[in-house]
């Protein structure tokens, strides 16, 4: 986080993290249409020729939050591929708070157990208590056959302590409810640890409400 | 020698921010698109960072400027209007500022991803709605010649409001555009630096790290090699000279021998054999004693495997007129075991099962795929590491002896043999089970044991592939 006060300006970095081709991008792409454009800015995409992720997504969220604070999400994506654990790690460097995209597929089980533990691993070098950072969960592809079943997650999903979400992110379906779970996660430890309430007199339902009152439905396809 | 390297500030690549405005466009590029608006519209155009530096300008000077500033008291009123609007960063988003001599400046904010980085300023140029010599032009300078003001003002260009703001919203498209397109380019360039000068240190890491296990795997490795060929030696070299001794005296080498002589000597022998079998399977326990043994770990092909190990054992259960079956349940996929260390296992499961089965019996190697429950505890990432792991399922069942209830808990323990007679009977020393266990729990498996007496035993083992590290992928 970048707290400046001389602007009245605070930037949240939130990570998109998770196994290769789980649909990072995609929640990212599906986040630009679903957000007004008024509050998101161009999506920058540093891919490669076959359109994977090289280095990052990034999709810059600015608003006003009342009482004159302005507030900028600075939302990236990182490259699954194992062999872009380097550029993992200096994508998740300073995150506020981060969505854990895994894919419902059954045969990504272990893929997608890799990259959690890749995750927590990458935090501890960057001197992060993983217990100690907002994550959620979501589960993409729920379109899919041979899938891990609602009843299955929402059973596993008591096994954990995040919050976990659903998604079909192609379509658009689960990633405001995603994208907003994890704002509010990071926005309670952020206020937490840095008194905004106290010092800019702006509330985390302020926010939600301003950053709600920015997205339109007509990016979700049925 | 190293190349110099760009200096990016950290907090640019973390939050992939643009602090300056002047450090990500090329000026160039700016300037050229900024001289061809000018032709265009035949209006200055300019284009101010946010600290207030001149980036790029593409104006002349307008007729009536010329004649103003020709005059000390409307060089001194130009001079101002121009650092007012210099100045001047519009709150909303776009602001109208007048000049003295009725033109007016359009000063248009440049945001990016959220923040103000800069401001386009457009103009002069006369409002189209304007009619007369404003009254302030004309009070400017005495010497101010008004008919010579008001023929050089109309060659200024007449703009209406909604013209100039569109002139003014597809410059900052455009100029956006750029802002854009460099933004990319110096992040990706500084993210290739950062990512190379991250896999340097790491492979640096690493290195050092392999290099200080492989002096200290040396050194333990050099110690063990002294220390087992110490015992080997210390142990063996007695037991040859017994069993050179003895065949020796079979051979009739110290004179004929016969009778109860001989098979004195031919049960020395045998013991002593028996012996070093049993050293070398102790220096193998040992081996495994010592912690874990180290497994090196590969696919492997555990219905292959299982069929090998009945090919190599066919014959002595021939011998023995047992029948020798390999069975698989289903499709088995390869998992991650030590294949030694497993045929090691099957062999010495296979081979008990043939030495405690009667003649007309039947041995049946089995192998199925099968899941072992999740081992790890409730936390986080819980939802996605509560899954079952696949495992695979080795069964060795025969129609032998059978083993008590009250002896299966202690079977597995080093020396133990069910009946003491049975040792005579059938050989071995009692290692061979406390090996498999051993060797079964260092994969992380489990193995347990069915039995009636009488009727036969079955012995089930389950590998499961192993627990995920964070280091695997």
């Amino acid at each position: 986080m970048q707290l400046d006060f001389a602007n009245r300006e605070l930037t949240i970095k939130l990570v998109y993290y998770g196994p290769a081709l789980s649909g990072k991008t995609t929640n990212l792409q599906a986040l630009h249409r679903l957000l007004d454009a008024s509050a998101a800015g161009r999506l920058m995409t540093l891919e490669t020729r076959d359109d994977r992720t090289l280095f990052f997504d990034m999709l810059p969220v600015a608003f006003d939050a009342g009482s004159g604070l302005r507030v900028r999400f600075k939302v990236f994506t990182v490259p699954g591929q194992v062999m872009h654990a380097a550029t993992r790690r200096m994508v998740l460097q300073g995150a506020d708070g981060v969505a854990f995209i895994a894919d419902s597929q059954r045969n990504e089980t272990r893929a997608n157990q890799q990259a959690y533990l890749d995750l927590q691993q990458n935090l501890r070098e960057l001197g992060v208590d993983p217990a100690r950072l907002p994550v959620v969960i979501q589960f993409n592809k729920r379109d899919l056959p041979d899938i891990r079943t609602d009843a299955e997650i929402d059973a596993l999903a008591r096994h954990g302590t995040e919050p976990v979400y659903k998604a079909v992110a192609l379509r658009g379906a689960g990633v405001l409810e995603t994208f907003f779970g994890l704002v509010e996660r990071t926005w309670d430890a952020l206020e937490r640890e840095h008194r905004i309430e106290q010092r800019f007199g702006v509330t985390r339902a302020a926010v939600l409400e301003r950053l709600r009152a920015r997205t339109h439905r007509t990016g979700t396809v049925p | 020698m190293t190349a110099p390297v760009p200096q990016t500030d950290p907090l640019d690549v973390e939050l992939g921010d643009v602090a300056r405005l002047e450090d990500i466009v090329d000026r160039a590029a700016l300037a050229e698109v900024c001289r061809n608006f000018h032709a265009l519209f035949g209006i200055s155009v300019r284009v101010v960072s946010r600290d207030g530096a001149l980036i790029a300008d593409a104006h002349h000077e307008q007729a009536i400027c010329q004649q103003v500033n020709a005059l000390t008291a409307g060089r001194q009123a130009c001079a101002s209007t121009v650092s007012e609007v210099r100045a001047l960063d519009p709150t909303g988003g776009v602001q109208v500022h007048p000049c003295f001599t009725g033109a007016v400046y359009r000063v248009v904010g440049l945001d990016y991803q959220g923040r103000r980085i800069g401001r386009i300023v457009i103009g002069p140029y006369l409002p189209a709605e304007t009619r007369e010599v404003p009254q302030s032009l004309l009070r400017i300078d005495a010497g101010l010649d008004p008919d010579r003001a008001r023929e050089r003002l109309a060659q200024m260009p007449r703009v209406r409001a909604e013209t100039a703001q569109r002139i003014a919203d597809h410059l900052r498209g455009v100029v956006d555009l750029i802002v854009f397109s460099s933004h990319r380019a110096r992040l990706a360039s500084a993210m290739h630096v950062a990512s190379v000068r991250e896999s340097y240190r790491q492979l640096a890491e690493k290195t050092a790290a392999l290099q200080t296990a492989y002096d200290r795997l040396r050194e333990l490795d050099r110690l063990k090699s002294s220390f087992l060929a110490t015992v080997s030696h210390e142990l063996r070299t007695p037991l040859t000279s017994i069993l050179g001794y003895s065949d020796m005296l079979l051979s009739g080498m110290a004179g004929e021998i016969g009778g109860e002589q001989r098979e004195f000597v031919e049960t020395i022998r045998a013991k002593g054999e028996q012996l070093l079998g049993l050293i070398t399977n102790l220096l193998d326990l040992g081996k495994l004693e010592q912690g874990s043994p180290t497994l090196r770990r590969e696919p492997v092909d555990a219905v292959a495997l299982a069929a090998d190990v009945v090919r190599t054992m066919a014959p002595a259960a021939r011998r023995k007129g047992v029948e020798l079956v390999h069975r698989v349940d289903g499709s088995v996929a390869p998992i991650e075991a030590d294949p030694v260390r497993l045929r090691q296992v099957l062999n010495n499961l296979t081979d008990n099962a043939i030495k405690f089965t009667p003649s007309g019996g039947r041995v049946v190697v089995g192998v199925r795929a099968t899941e072992v429950a999740s081992s790890r505890t409730d936390g986080p990432g819980g939802v996605l590491f509560g899954v079952p792991r696949r495992a695979v399922e080795l069964t060795v069942s025969d129609t032998g002896i059978g083993i008590p209830e009250s002896e299966r808990g202690r079977i597995f323990d080093a020396f133990y043999q069910v009946d003491g007679s049975s040792t005579r009977e059938h050989g071995g020393a009692g290692l061979g089970l406390a090996i498999v266990r051993r060797l079964v729990e260092a994969h992380g498996g489990r193995i347990d044991v069915e039995s009636k007496v009488g009727q036969g035993t079955t012995f089930r083992v389950v590998i499961p592939e192993p627990e995920i590290a964070s280091d695997e992928g």
